[in-house]
């Protein structure tokens, strides 16, 4: 053949396999409301942007089972292209191509893409509408040759960005790869994933469970935690990605995006000065803060719906992101359980490994007591919180809007975590308990003692009341200024610039013994 | 099929806001606990009656304790 053949060939074979599973399997995967892997990474990509690599990839199985089977590209596409200018890479599994499961050729090209991603410091993005493995090609002890795929994404980890949106199911292999990826975004209703899908659970545990009961973005983004945010279609979905990713470096050597901003730094915000309840007792909406002081009112929440006691989520002051963690008054009380200190870790992890400076936001009775809690290992988790509070070298910055109380102050970065600048509202609590607790436990014999126990008490805990007061803690200059809250914005963004250059030298460790 | 609205939390019934008979909204308070030094509403997960509510002002609950049965 000439060229003009070779190439009219070359085009040929490449129609085809961008038919992926074929005509029949695409309309199935339309009709159960998802887009292809193709159509997602067109949505992902800016136009005309995208690289394939391992489009003519084929299974290479001489296994019986695999026998005159076609796998177009072997059930995933993978490649790079831009998003926002930028570049990041990409694995979509093909869930038309014998239902997106991970055969060995696949997995080649997967590997390929986190060597690319890992090497030249790029986000990598994974689709995930997969099956799992494919038992097919690699049944019985075949399975001792793999694996490779979760410690390289755990070396991955905190060099680039890494994103796992369920986009269908993810069983067993595949569902692990959220669980070491930093955003999950779970679509609605299609999406799911469990070590063990329900027949494998059925046969193992003799449990009778569907898809969406064991597995489905409700469970993962309200009870389990490990889904980061539920999306309603696959649009959103790779909308979500987008703005995710605008907020983020390419990777752990770059800063964040530094994006012009047109919401002036010195806004005061009126309605600052009327969120907060003159009963310090009651609950209110901490969003509602939030919302007021960041650039445009625009806050990207993770994790909104599992321990909801606690918020986090990313924004942006003065165009530049930021992480922010705050105290939620209105579910709790606002108050630090296992898995608010969890999400608050977790969070905080991920901000300090791409350079994102972090807000704190408190408003915290402290950390929830009884024997429930204690068996949960509230301390352990507790731990966990002060120990990435402690460990976060980008620039921190506290805003103590009313509870300050025990370890909940220091986990919330109180003064002796190296905040950069700490202010409070004069409606700031700071105490080690609240005066009632405290009153019983040091005046507990006086109490009983006097002929009035319970006038004694009330007398001890208003005296007790008069020692929380912020100006105390501004006047030993352990609280760097008491703020009109109106002032947070602007205070928040100019302490933002001075940390810009914030370099912190630790002692040489291999790494600490993280209390996980 | 009646619906059992649990505490969230473990504190003292600090306010019994409703009782049976009373029609509520999703997000409605049913009670109010104490704990950790804070109000904290007990709400209705979804607009309904209130068959019965079950605890008494001062009354400790423990977190997943029913409060209320709601229609």
């Amino acid at each position: 053949m000439g060229m003009k053949e070779l190439v009219e060939d070359l085009r040929a074979r490449r129609r085809r396999l961008h038919q992926l599973g074929g005509p029949e399997a695409v309309a199935k995967q339309h009709a159960a409301g998802k887009l292809t892997a193709r159509e997602r990474l067109d949505l992902l990509f800016d136009p005309s942007t995208f690289v394939e690599i391992g489009l003519h990839a084929t299974h290479q199985s001489t296994s019986p089972i695999m026998a005159g089977r076609d796998t177009p590209a072997d059930g995933v596409i993978t490649g790079f292209g831009k998003v926002d200018g930028r570049p990041v890479s990409a694995i979509a599994y093909d869930f038309t191509v014998m239902a997106g499961s991970m055969g060995r050729t696949g997995e080649t090209k997967c590997a390929r893409i986190r060597e690319l991603a890992l090497t030249k410091r790029i986000p990598l993005v994974w689709f995930i509408d997969s099956a799992g493995a494919r038992i097919q090609e690699a049944t019985g002890s075949w399975f001792s040759g793999s694996g490779y795929l979760f410690r390289e994404e755990s070396i991955m980890s905190g060099v680039v960005p890494l994103v796992a949106a369920m986009m269908g199911p993810g069983a067993a292999g595949t569902a692990y790869i959220p669980g070491l990826a930093d955003f999950v975004p779970m679509v609605k209703g299609t999406s799911h994933m469990a070590l063990g899908g329900p027949p494998l659970v059925k046969a193992v545990v003799g449990e009778d469970v569907t898809p969406d009961e064991l597995g489905g973005s409700k469970v993962h983004c309200e009870l389990s935690g490990v889904g980061d945010l539920e999306v309603l279609d696959d649009r959103s979905c790779v909308e979500a990605i987008r703005a995710y990713l605008s907020y983020l470096p390419s990777s752990n050597l770059e800063a964040p995006p530094l994006v012009p901003c047109d919401d002036p730094v010195d806004r005061m915000e009126e309605e600052l000065l009327t969120i907060v309840p003159d009963n310090p007792r009651r609950a209110y909406d901490m969003k509602r803060v939030i919302t007021h002081i960041v650039d445009g009112g625009r806050f990207f929440e993770l994790k909104p719906g599992w321990a909801r006691n606690l918020i986090i989520g990313l924004a942006r002051m003065g165009g530049r992101s930021m992480g922010i963690v705050a105290n939620q008054p209105l579910v709790m009380g606002g108050v630090l359980d296992v898995n608010a200190a969890d999400k608050a870790a977790r969070f905080i992890l991920l901000c300090d490994a791409f350079n994102i400076p972090l807000l704190f936001l408190q408003d915290v009775p402290g950390f929830m007591v009884g024997s429930k809690v204690e068996r949960e290992g509230i301390i352990r988790h507790g731990a966990k919180m002060l120990y990435a509070v402690s460990e976060a070298t980008v620039p921190k910055v506290t805003v103590i809007v009313r509870k300050a109380y025990g370890a909940g102050y220091y986990v919330m970065c109180g003064r002796a975590y190296e905040p950069d600048l700490i202010v409070a509202w004069p409606t700031a609590e700071i105490s080690v308990m609240g005066p009632e607790g405290a009153t019983n436990i040091i005046f507990r014999k006086e109490i009983q003692a006097a002929p009035d126990p319970e006038g004694e008490r009330a007398r001890r805990v208003e005296e007790f009341r008069k020692l929380i007061n912020p100006y105390i803690a501004a006047g030993a200059a352990f609280v760097d200024d008491i703020i009109d809250p109106r002032e947070t914005r602007p205070v928040v963004i100019r302490a933002l610039e001075m940390a810009n250059g914030k370099r912190v030298e630790r002692p040489w460790k291999k790494h600490g013994v993280m209390p996980v | 099929m009646p619906e059992e609205v649990k505490a969230q939390i473990t504190g003292v019934v600090f306010q019994v806001v409703t009782k049976s008979g009373d029609r509520v909204q999703g997000g409605d308070p049913i009670v109010v606990l104490e704990s950790m030094k804070m109000e904290i509403p007990v709400e209705a997960p979804r607009p309904g009656t209130v068959i019965e509510v079950k605890v008494k002002e001062g009354e400790t609950v423990q977190e997943g304790d029913t409060v209320a049965l709601l229609d």
